[in-house]
């Protein structure tokens, strides 16, 4: 079974995206700030982190440059939930070495197949060809500004 | 060999045979002993040949011989000496007398002699020795005197109308003063022919007018010999020699007087090179003088004064005047020297008369004395009583500067070539002097200009030469920068600002637009907004940079403020939005099926998130009102101590308020105030969340109310991280956020409530304002005005 771990300021976005990934047969992890997301990262070395960016106390941004230089969670695929739309602000997650980007806001719905495809990926070794893809989106979206 | 000497010789020839025929070896061997020993010159020896003869018999002979010859001269040798052998014994008898009575006149004759050729050496040793004219003269006036053996003498030379006396020796002081003014018959023939005039008797002479022989006879004079003196430059002249008593002139005195001419005519020669030396060499220094006073002046005005003042010290002369053409008229410029008041700025034509001429042909034009020259060489200024003048062109290095440089002499005079040469040096320097100093004043204008343009512009100007060190630091820059001008000239820009404004050397003009630099000024950052000339040498090396810049941090930081806002604003808006849009889409799933209390959360959500929108989009409605100015407040007498206990129940209640203390101070009487009840609460709820917010570690919120004269006060205050003193002057002002909230972004708040809450306080005729410390919490508070007790009693009687 995969386990999620949604780290959300916004209880009602940690509910949205547990009952939704739930229904999708996942285990959901819930943190409600970055020092909470760090332990349960740690602790429970969840498949796939959902992580905001704008957080009280530690931003979700430092939250990521800390598990990703940390050998024990630097494996962890981590998918930027954020409410900033600007293409900079994407392109910062994406260059931290988050895999994907979620902008708010976003039909839950589609995050269980997206957690789903990812996990395939990043199992299949293409966690790099991932990333290359979503630098290259971004070059796109950044050209056309 | 000169004429006297050959003369003498001619006469010793003779006597050497006589000598040797009469006395034998021993007189013909001691004049060649006596020449052995002292080196005398040939003119000499016959006095020489005297001296070893005396005390021998024959020794007569000798001063017999140089008696005679003194008294008939040369050509009656051969003749006398065959009387001497003749009379010889008479001779023997006269020579005995003469050991005994003649002696003594020998002597005196002797000394006479050599009187004479110390006058000849004294002469001749002038012609060696270049001396002044004065001194020349003088010499020659006494060599007139002593060579004949006159008792005084004058030296005339011709002057402006007639002779002066120009040098005498021993002259009585009554003939000093008559003898220039008195040259007539036969002093003019001695003149115009170039003969010696003798008058040995001048009492009965008729040639002389009765008074000139009248005034010989009171000075004890008997006799005068005018000798003609040539002076160079066809200047003729004449030296008059008086004796005591009668006198009879012999051959060889006239003889003598025509050598004296000439030596008199070398001498003057002499002199004449000297003194026209001493001219040149005076006239140089004087231009060099004037030269450097001209170049150091930087006025034009007194350049010209410095010329009229320079001119007639340079050439002797009284006066000086600059006249400069100005519309095709001379216009007086400078004048220096007597001239009425009025001839300053007065104008002449620029052709037609003398000083005109020297700028029409560009060459000196001198007048040596305008009686002479008639209508030819007019010149207004010489109404003020001048003679002579002489004008040369000035020309300046510029085509436009042209004048004419005139000097002027109350007395005719001639203008050597030389004083013409000089005062065109003069000129040159001077057009070159007033060409720089015109140039000079033009610079400095132009600078005093750019001067003032770079002090009054609001930009920031910065220079700085090749090496990068500031030469040029503007009153704006000083301003912007913080740092004086006096701080910045002379060091790089690297070391005034810590940084460098300047771009790579290699960056092209067009790769210098607008950049943006910031620098510190205190403890600020400012922002410049930087543009960026490049100087560049023939060679395209950087020779220097020009910086202009423009404090654009207030424009960047509400530019910054604003995209803060848009972002804050779009998350702001962003997170309701997830919630809603996210619950709805769960509620839509078919293939999972909620149960209804979930259901009902799911709902509940919606609803809150809903009213969140909402808030937002009235706070920025409010903005939007605030700005346009139409913000309505509907003010009524308001108790506030009950719209600050809702508040404070609520924030109470809230999650968000959870582990702080609340303290609500109010006073037991009621606290009416003129407020609109709606926006009071909004103001106080946003005080209150900011209370909460900004004490993330917990502490006691404290809202106070109380009557304060004729205001109601109320105070939010909390234990919070507090506000930097920057921050404070800024916090009521649109979209500004506080640092701490620009760091925690869950702080979030769109920068707007506080303005807000300010705009709706002044909305209500009260004010804000905010007490804080970093770290210590803050404390704000505003007023709003007290219902008064009259209108409120009438109310509530009504």
């Amino acid at each position: 079974m995969t386990t999620v771990l949604v780290v959300d300021d916004e209880a009602p976005i940690r509910l949205l995206c547990r009952v939704n990934l739930e229904a999708e047969n996942m285990t959901v992890l819930e943190a409600a700030d970055g020092d909470k997301g760090l332990e349960l990262a740690r602790a429970e070395h969840p498949d796939v982190i959902l992580l905001d960016v704008m957080m009280p106390g530690r931003s979700g941004w430092e939250v990521a440059e800390e598990l990703l230089t940390d050998e024990d969670t630097n494996g962890i695929p981590i998918i930027f939930l954020t409410a900033r739309a600007e293409v900079r602000d994407r392109a910062k997650g994406i260059d931290l070495g988050g895999v994907d980007y979620v902008t708010k806001p976003f039909n839950p719905v589609e995050l269980a197949p997206l957690v789903r495809d990812l996990v395939h990926r990043v199992e299949s070794g293409e966690r790099d060809d991932l990333r290359q893809e979503k630098v290259a989106e971004l070059r796109e979206l950044l050209e056309r500004d | 060999m000169s004429a006297e000497s050959k003369a003498v010789l001619f006469n010793a020839v003779p006597l050497f045979a006589v000598a040797i025929a009469y006395l034998g070896v021993t007189a013909a061997l001691a004049p060649n002993l006596w020449r052995e020993r002292s080196r005398l010159t040939p003119n000499e020896l016959g006095l020489a040949l005297v001296f070893p003869c005396i005390g021998i018999p024959a020794a007569i002979l000798g001063a017999a011989v140089l008696e005679s010859r003194t008294a008939i001269g040369g050509h009656l040798w051969a003749t006398f000496a065959a009387s001497v052998i003749a009379f010889l014994p008479a001779l023997v008898f006269l020579s005995r007398w003469s050991e005994r009575n003649e002696l003594p006149s020998s002597f005196d004759e002797r000394s006479r002699q050599a009187g004479i050729q110390r006058v000849f050496y004294d002469i001749a040793s002038l012609l060696a020795t270049p001396i002044s004219q004065a001194e020349t003269l003088r010499a020659v006036a006494r060599a007139a005197a002593e060579a004949l053996g006159g008792a005084s003498a004058g030296l005339l030379m011709p002057a402006e109308d007639g002779f002066e006396l120009v040098a005498q020796h021993r002259l009585p002081k009554e003939i000093a003063e008559r003898l220039g003014s008195a040259v007539a018959e036969p002093l003019a023939t001695c003149v115009r022919n170039h003969v010696v005039i003798a008058a040995p008797n001048v009492a009965d002479d008729d040639r002389f007018e009765p008074q000139w022989r009248d005034m010989a006879a009171k000075a004890g004079y008997g006799a005068v010999l005018a000798v003609p003196v040539e002076a160079p430059g066809g200047r003729n002249g004449l030296a008059v020699v008086f004796f005591e008593g009668r006198r009879r002139f012999s051959d060889y005195d006239l003889e003598l007087a025509q050598n004296l001419a000439g030596t008199a005519r070398g001498a003057l020669e002499r002199s004449e090179l000297y003194e026209s030396e001493r001219r040149a060499r005076a006239l140089a220094q004087q231009l060099a003088r004037t030269g450097t006073l001209l170049t150091t002046e930087l006025d034009p005005a007194a350049v010209l004064d410095e010329i009229v003042a320079q001119a007639p010290a340079l050439l002797g002369t009284d006066a000086a005047v600059v006249r400069l053409l100005e519309d095709d008229e001379l216009v007086v410029s400078a004048a220096g020297g007597e001239f009425p008041d009025d001839l300053l700025e007065s104008r002449s034509p620029a052709t037609g008369w003398a000083a005109a001429d020297a700028i029409q042909t560009g060459t000196p034009v001198a007048v040596g004395d305008v009686d002479d020259e008639g209508p030819a060489a007019e010149d207004p200024a010489l109404a003020a009583g001048y003679r002579a003048f002489l004008a040369v062109p000035l020309v300046g290095s510029e085509a436009g500067l042209q004048g004419v440089l005139s000097v002027y002499a109350r007395r005719p005079r001639s203008w050597h070539p030389d004083e013409v040469e000089a005062l065109g040096a003069l000129a040159a320097n001077a057009s070159a002097a007033l060409a720089s100093a015109e140039l000079y004043q033009r610079v400095a204008l132009e600078k005093e200009r750019s001067v003032a343009i770079l002090a009054n512009i609001a930009d920031g100007i910065v220079a700085v030469d090749r090496e990068g060190h500031v030469v040029l630091w503007n009153d704006a820059a000083s301003r912007i920068t913080g740092v004086a001008g006096t701080d910045a000239i002379g060091r790089t820009t690297e070391r005034v600002l810590q940084r460098t404004l300047e771009s790579g050397d290699d960056a092209g003009l067009e790769g210098l637009g607008d950049r943006l630099v910031p620098i510190r000024r205190g403890d600020d950052e400012v922002w410049l907004s930087l543009t960026e000339a490049i100087m560049r040498d023939p060679a395209g090396a950087v020779s220097g940079r020009i910086f202009a810049f423009r404090d654009i941090s207030a424009e960047r930081v509400v530019e910054q403020m604003k995209s803060d806002f848009v972002t804050t604003v779009s998350h702001e808006l962003r997170t309701p939005l997830t919630s809603i849009y996210g619950f709805a889409e769960t509620l839509l799933r078919r293939d999972v099926p909620f149960e209804e209390e979930e259901r009902r959360v799911f709902l509940g959500y919606i609803a809150s998130e809903s009213e969140r929108l909402t808030r937002i989009v009235d706070q920025l409605l409010s903005v939007a009102r605030l700005d346009s100015g139409d913000l309505q407040v509907s003010v009524a007498p308001t108790d506030v101590r009950t719209v600050v206990s809702d508040v404070v129940q609520s924030a109470e209640q809230a999650p968000s308020g959870n582990g702080r203390r609340f303290v609500v101070d109010l006073p037991t009487e009621p606290l009416d105030a003129e407020a609109d009840r709606d926006k009071l609460r909004q103001i106080l709820a946003n005080l209150v969340d900011n209370a909460i917010k900004f004490s993330p570690n917990g502490g006691t919120v404290t809202v106070a109310a109380r009557a304060n004269g004729e205001v109601a006060e109320v105070r939010v205050v909390d234990e919070g991280i507090g506000i930097p003193e920057e921050e404070q002057r800024r916090i009521f002002t649109k979209f500004f956020r506080g640092d701490a909230m620009t760091r925690d972004p869950a702080t979030g708040g769109t920068g707007l409530g506080l303005f807000i809450a300010h705009g709706l306080v002044s909305a209500m005729g009260g004010r804000m304002w905010v007490d804080s410390r970093e770290g210590a919490g803050s404390s704000f508070a505003f007023e709003l005005p007290l219902v008064r007790a009259a209108a409120l009693s009438g109310k509530e009687n009504g």
